[in-house]
């Protein structure tokens, strides 16, 4: 635990931890406050197919629906703020040369490399936390409450979620959207124990999930047949708590999926680690 | 019990060799350090003592060989043997964006649990304690070099090891960390395993010492055991000069190399120095001074076949 808290003070000491943070801040926030100023406009477009079938009353356009609808982009640019801190958990210590003073000490190699993997979930799952929370907070500031309306891209239909329902929905959301951005930090984790500086972990993990996002979405058979084995097929997961009726099995075959690729990554990691010569 | 406690070794290693692909970085080193010791690893520069230091702190695996100390095998005994060592590979890099006095209670910590005014005790001891909460990013190469013995001092170690300790620093600064690392050694009773290539900073402060090149061991014991061995040349002073210059002429197990600002240079053959003077001596000869050259510079030179980077 106490390994586990000096890499939460290092990591949370620097500077770029907070990249993400600020990043994500502004974000929200411009989105909100655009949305509350357009707030019309958006009615108009969100409505104008719907009310052809359905009788629609109440505030649509509410904390709930704008946190669910900035959370569809989750997939775009958290990925890239996980990987400016996972990317730079390992490699730092080699570019700064501290690995040398970290190492020479009683607390081996596993122990160390499990601390900064521990303290990586503590940012990706504190990143992921503080959009939810904050959209969810600003949200209901902005636009208050009702229940949620949405329609899912791609799939036919529209889904309607009672108010008292959303937040035990929305909670289990963010879980799985940590669980979700856990296998992204797992690359740029790995990929970190194999670079002495942190551009090639960034970069790298970001190539990996930009390829499999075109690879999973190129519209030929080829490419349709690759899908299930790209982990980027299920990192938007944590959507279908906002299904009715929740598909708790693909649910629970999609956290089992990213899981193992986080577990798989990890235990390359430690490997790499633990055999690896410190030349720097 | 003297005897007892100086021959006790905290430090062997067996064999111990590391291969980066095709090149053997160190082979077959066999290095013995004892408790109390300052001993002082020589090599020039690219020689093998940073592999061979990396291999001791456990930063590089062996391609062969062993480590023991304090008796045990460090690979089955890491965390124990661990816990008893600290030291610096290189230079010694700390977190920038952090204090001294978070450094050493991050880096201490890992070893024992560390209380705040042992941090700053520590902190006095290398003269950073009013600087021991600004941020490292702003100390000079010298004050992050006393950080670095800091640090190692910090965890109570019975064994330093200093990669190039005065790498870098001005005169003023290798002076500073030489006597504090006399210091250490007197009062605290620490054994200290210095690797260097400046010999004039090793002779001032070396008990034992280890010579490498090319990866490969050349030469290890005190100080005065391997430079005794090389101790064939002395400088004298006597009056009257011109009488002794007469009598050494006449001796064919001495030559004399040079004469000049009334001194004279000689070679004897090993072990005659003392009959050389005692011969001088019964011959009317003052001898005012009977000094050896037995520099380390010498030794290394020639030990190492005249590649020092000196």
């Amino acid at each position: 635990m106490k390994l586990v808290w000096f890499e939460t003070v290092k990591t949370f000491s620097r500077w770029r931890t907070y990249i993400g943070f600020s990043v994500i801040a502004l974000i929200v926030i411009i989105t909100e406050v655009v949305m509350r100023l357009s707030a019309d406009e958006i009615l108009y477009r969100m409505l104008r197919s719907l009310e052809k079938d359905f009788l629609i009353s109440g505030n649509v356009l509410n904390g709930w629906f704008v946190t669910a609808f900035i959370m569809n982009s989750l997939h775009i640019h958290m990925p890239f703020l996980i990987t400016l801190v996972a990317g730079d958990v390992v490699s730092s210590e080699a570019t700064s040369g501290t690995v040398r003073l970290l190492l020479i000490r009683p607390p081996s190699r596993s122990r160390i490399i499990t601390a900064k993997y521990i303290t990586t979930f503590f940012y990706t799952a504190g990143l992921v936390l503080f959009l939810g929370l904050l959209c969810i907070l600003l949200g209901l500031t902005l636009f208050g409450s009702g229940d949620l309306i949405i329609h899912h891209y791609g799939r036919f239909g529209i889904i309607y979620i009672e108010e008292a329902e959303i937040p035990i929905r929305m909670l289990f959301a963010f879980i799985a959207a940590i669980w979700s951005m856990m296998a992204v930090a797992s690359i740029a984790f790995l990929l970190s124990t194999l670079a002495e500086n942190s551009v090639g972990p960034i970069i790298g993990t970001m190539a990996v999930v930009v390829v499999f996002l075109v690879i999973g979405n190129f519209p030929l058979d080829f490419f349709r047949s690759l899908k299930p084995y790209l982990f980027t097929t299920y990192l938007t997961f944590w959507q279908r708590f906002l299904d009715d009726p929740i598909p708790w099995q693909q649910i629970g075959s999609s956290a089992a999926i990213l899981g193992l690729h986080s577990i798989l990554l990890f235990l390359i990691a430690l490997g790499v680690y633990t055999r690896k010569d410190i030349k720097s | 019990m003297e005897e007892t406690f100086q021959r006790e070794i905290v430090l062997r290693t067996l064999g111990l060799s590391k291969k980066f692909g095709k090149r053997w970085a160190a082979r077959n080193l066999n290095l013995e350090v004892h408790r109390g010791d300052i001993f002082c690893f020589l090599g020039p520069n690219g020689a093998g003592k940073s592999t061979a230091i990396r291999m001791i702190l456990t930063l590089l695996r062996p391609t062969s060989g062993s480590i023991e100390m304090f008796g045990k095998d460090l690979h089955q005994n890491r965390q124990d043997v661990l816990s008893r060592v600290c030291g610096i590979v290189e230079k010694p890099d700390f977190y920038l964006y952090l204090s001294a006095y978070k450094n050493l209670q991050i880096l201490g910590s890992m070893n024992r649990s560390v209380r705040s005014d042992e941090i700053m005790e520590i902190l006095d001891v290398v003269g950073l304690k009013s600087r021991a909460f600004e941020k490292v990013r702003t100390f000079s190469h010298g004050m992050k070099q006393r950080l670095g013995i800091a640090q190692a001092l910090l965890t109570k170690p019975e064994l330093i090891i200093l990669d190039e300790p005065t790498t870098g620093l001005d005169p003023q600064g290798m002076k500073e960390i030489r006597e504090l690392i006399k210091r250490l050694s007197h009062e605290r009773s620490m054994t200290i395993f210095l690797s260097s290539h400046l010999l004039s900073e090793v002779e001032l402060v070396a008990t034992r010492m280890a010579v490498i090149n090319k990866g490969e061991l050349i030469a290890q014991g005190t100080v005065s055991e391997l430079l005794g061995k090389e101790a064939t040349d002395y400088t004298l002073q006597v009056f009257p000069f011109h009488s002794a210059l007469e009598l050494m002429g006449s001796l064919t197990w001495v030559k004399v190399l040079s004469v000049g600002n009334g001194a004279m240079e000689v070679r004897v053959e090993p072990g005659q120095a003392p009959e050389l003077n005692k011969y001088l001596v019964t011959h009317g000869i003052s001898v005012s001074s009977f000094s050896p050259h037995r520099s380390l510079e010498d030794f290394f030179l020639k030990v190492t076949g005249g590649k020092s980077e000196i």
